[in-house]
């Protein structure tokens, strides 16, 4: 009995012992992080998988400026959304200190956001950039990236089969359709339609949206009317419209006889290959692209034509928008971490070094006025000529819920395989919207 | 009481950590999971409202939810079957003395050691690109267009990696069944004038029945639940037609972040799950003999 005794005791010893321990040493990691004034680790959640050893890069880059702040990447597994990581992360009282998120993700986790409106770029952001991230006049993000997307054409191919091309002489569905036509003489399959639910969605219909007006307060108002079933989308002339251009799409599609089959790699593979001489996709798809043939550099967009008029204004001008947006946590990390995030968007605007990591090592065009350096491909340069020529618009990206791309890619993905005619497709989305809280 | 004092004690010494920490990380996360059923939480908010039943009531008038779980349903009986049959039939292959028999279980059992999301890529890309090459220069037509693109197809590829996966694993279990039966009551049937099926039907399958408990068990519990095969494979296309019921249990919360409409969802699940498991092992283990 008395060794029982002894056994217990001492176990009780050991775990009391080691729990100290642990505790102490958890304390002085934590005491070493915040009291240790010099150095400053901040985390950052990264949801761009594409650039994500670039990104590490940047942050040494970075590092080497500020040699007190160290950043650690902390990405986001292929598949999983940002909204759903960070909140995972909240949930476990782990929040990053610089957030990359989704438009559309701010305004949940705002009260969890650091106040950004007395940063100095906040001045220098191009018009609209900010509108997404700013409540009740309160900048709550930092736009990161503009990202843009219309069909991009293949010029190599296009001129060897019928000569010059000129993408601006394309101003309506007639001309595109003549040109697809000479094309399809030529024995080239004019145009790739992937079968994604969120190119399909998101983007191709997301131009619907945000095509109601130039206005993009009228865009908001056109989405609140959906929800209250104030809105009969089969009268509504752009989604209309633009179903028709999809049709006429889709009579050229090279997956004309089975047009689910396709896969985002298939389409980049297609275009650069020449099999095809168009791809309505976006500048995230350039380093695939050159990757499989990186002799060809002769690459841009032309909007999606949604209109038989030449002097519509959507017919000539393609969706650029921030897609990313960096946001500093508040909850989980010390005021110096704060300030150590404030300063790494400052030297991605403001520091010239910062700049050329910011733009040419992570290829992004960037939404100041003040960067006056574009990457160096030629997807992100015909974005960027069409911005100066102020020939963008932006879908109210920030305003569709988040199941809105699964759901309605879904129905539109039944519209491209004539599983579902343009009736019942607007039904269905008018439904969607009506369910929407 | 003071016996059952110091049976507390042992049960503590022994067992103290693994409860807690099962009752931690299981119980309470179930529990907590019930209440969320009857609120309207949507997964990050700070408040949420208690709302009764309704979560419960709407699910019942889902049309989507319904679809998903009869598919579910339909998946579940043609991936236990196939499984069982393939892996019953490779297992008596496999223990009949052929050679290399060794190699081929190892070869069998090999599907089971690869992730199911690598493996969906990879099937992905034999559905997608593979067959379809094949198909085109061969004329063969039920291969000549991608499988994942039309919704029977899909369905059907996904029950074929299914049963590719799992029957290996089960073969395991069976081989063991079939090695675990004592050669001395096998040769007495010999003896007694028994051909093979007789042996097969009145003496081997009787004594193999707890491999069958085993095997049903983890079959239909794992169709069940899967979900990252779904993702990989077909992510629930085309245009939903292959979504099943884990998969909108998980975009029900985490998508259209109705977290507690899809909490009750995956309660009901759990309940239907349970109840079939539990009917299935009863009943198998009724038709199990002592040896």
């Amino acid at each position: 009995m008395k060794f029982k005794k002894l056994i217990y005791g001492f176990l009780s010893v050991v775990v009391v012992i080691s729990l100290i321990v642990g505790l102490i040493n958890w304390n002085v990691n934590v005491l070493a992080t915040s009291k240790n004034s010099k150095k400053v680790k901040i985390t950052f959640l990264s949801t761009k998988g594409e650039i994500n050893s670039q990104l590490q890069e940047v942050f040494k880059n970075f590092s080497k400026d500020y040699p007190n702040i160290t950043v650690e990447l902390i990405p986001v597994g292929a598949g999983q959304s940002p909204f759903e990581k960070l909140s995972t992360m909240y949930a476990s009282g782990n929040a990053p200190t610089l957030a990359m998120i989704d438009p559309s993700d701010v305004i949940k986790f705002k009260n969890n956001f650091l106040n950004l409106s007395n940063e100095k770029w906040v001045k220098d952001a191009i018009k609209g950039t900010l509108d997404d991230v700013t409540f009740d006049g309160k900048v709550f993000g930092f736009p990161f990236a503009i990202e843009g997307y219309g069909l991009i054409y293949n010029k190599q191919v296009i001129e060897k089969a019928i000569g010059k091309f000129e993408p601006k002489t394309i101003r309506t569905r007639n001309d595109l359709e003549n040109l697809f036509k000479k094309l399809q003489q030529k024995n080239v399959t004019p145009i790739v339609i992937s079968p994604l639910d969120w190119s399909l969605g998101a983007h191709y219909l997301g131009i619907a949206y945000g095509a109601q007006s130039r206005d993009y307060k009228m865009n908001k108002r056109f989405i609140d009317d959906l929800k209250a079933k104030k809105v009969d989308l089969k009268k509504n002339k752009v989604f209309n419209d633009l179903l028709d251009t999809f049709d006429m799409l889709r009579k050229y599609n090279y997956l004309k006889n089975s047009p689910l089959a396709g896969t985002y790699e298939q389409g980049a593979q297609l275009l650069a290959q020449g099999k095809v001489a168009f791809w309505f996709m976006g500048n995230w798809a350039w380093p695939l692209i050159t990757q499989i043939n990186p002799n060809n550099k002769s690459y841009g967009f032309i909007p999606v034509p949604i209109t038989n008029n030449p002097n519509d204004f959507f017919n000539n001008a393609i969706v650029a928008t921030p897609s990313k947006i960096l946001c500093i946590d508040i909850k989980n990390n010390s005021k110096q971490q704060q300030e150590a995030a404030k300063t790494l968007l400052n030297w991605f605007v403001y520091n010239s070094n910062g700049q050329k990591n910011w733009v040419y090592n992570l290829n992004i065009i960037s939404p100041f006025r003040n960067v006056k350096i574009t990457p160096n491909d030629p997807l992100a340069k015909s974005i960027v000529e069409y911005m100066k020529a102020e020939k963008t618009f932006r879908p109210p990206f920030a305003l569709l819920p988040s199941d809105h791309w699964p759901i309605v890619g879904a129905y539109m993905q039944k519209y491209l395989a004539g599983k579902m005619n343009r009736q019942q497709l607007l039904t269905e989305i008018m439904k969607y919207w009506a369910k929407v809280k | 009481m003071n016996k059952r004092l110091a049976n507390f004690k042992i049960f503590l010494t022994f067992a103290g950590v693994s409860t807690i920490a099962f009752a931690t990380v299981v119980i309470v996360p179930f529990i907590y999971g019930i209440y969320l059923t009857f609120t309207n939480w949507n997964g990050i908010d700070n408040k949420y409202e208690f709302i009764g039943f309704s979560n419960y009531l709407s699910l019942i008038k889902d049309q989507v939810f319904r679809d998903s779980f009869l598919l579910t349903l339909k998946y579940v009986f043609y991936t236990v079957l196939f499984t069982n049959l393939i892996a019953f039939f490779l297992a008596y292959l496999l223990t009949s003395g052929i050679k290399g028999q060794n190699l081929f279980r190892i070869i069998f059992f090999t599907p089971n050691l690869i992730g199911g999301i690598v493996l969906g890529f990879i099937w992905q890309f034999i559905f997608n690109n593979a067959l379809p090459y094949f198909g085109q220069q061969l004329g063969i037509d039920l291969f000549s267009d991608s499988w994942l693109a039309s919704p029977e197809k899909a369905f059907w590829a996904l029950v074929i990696v299914t049963v590719w996966q799992y029957s290996g694993y089960m073969m395991m279990i069976y081989i063991a069944g079939f090695v675990g039966i004592p050669q001395d009551l096998i040769e007495a049937a010999t003896i007694d004038g028994a051909g093979q099926f007789t042996r097969l039907i009145r003496i081997i399958l009787p004594l193999m029945a707890p491999s069958f408990t085993v095997c049903l068990f983890l079959s239909l519990q794992r169709s069940f639940m899967v979900y990252d095969l779904n993702l990989a494979l077909t992510k629930g296309g085309p245009f939903k037609s292959t979504e099943l019921v884990s998969m909108h249990v998980y975009n029900e919360a985490f998508l259209s972040q109705n977290y507690g409409t899809g909490q009750a969802k995956a309660f009901v699940l759990f309940i239907t799950v349970a109840i079939i498991t539990l009917i299935q092992v009863y009943l198998s283990k009724k038709a199990e003999v002592e040896a």
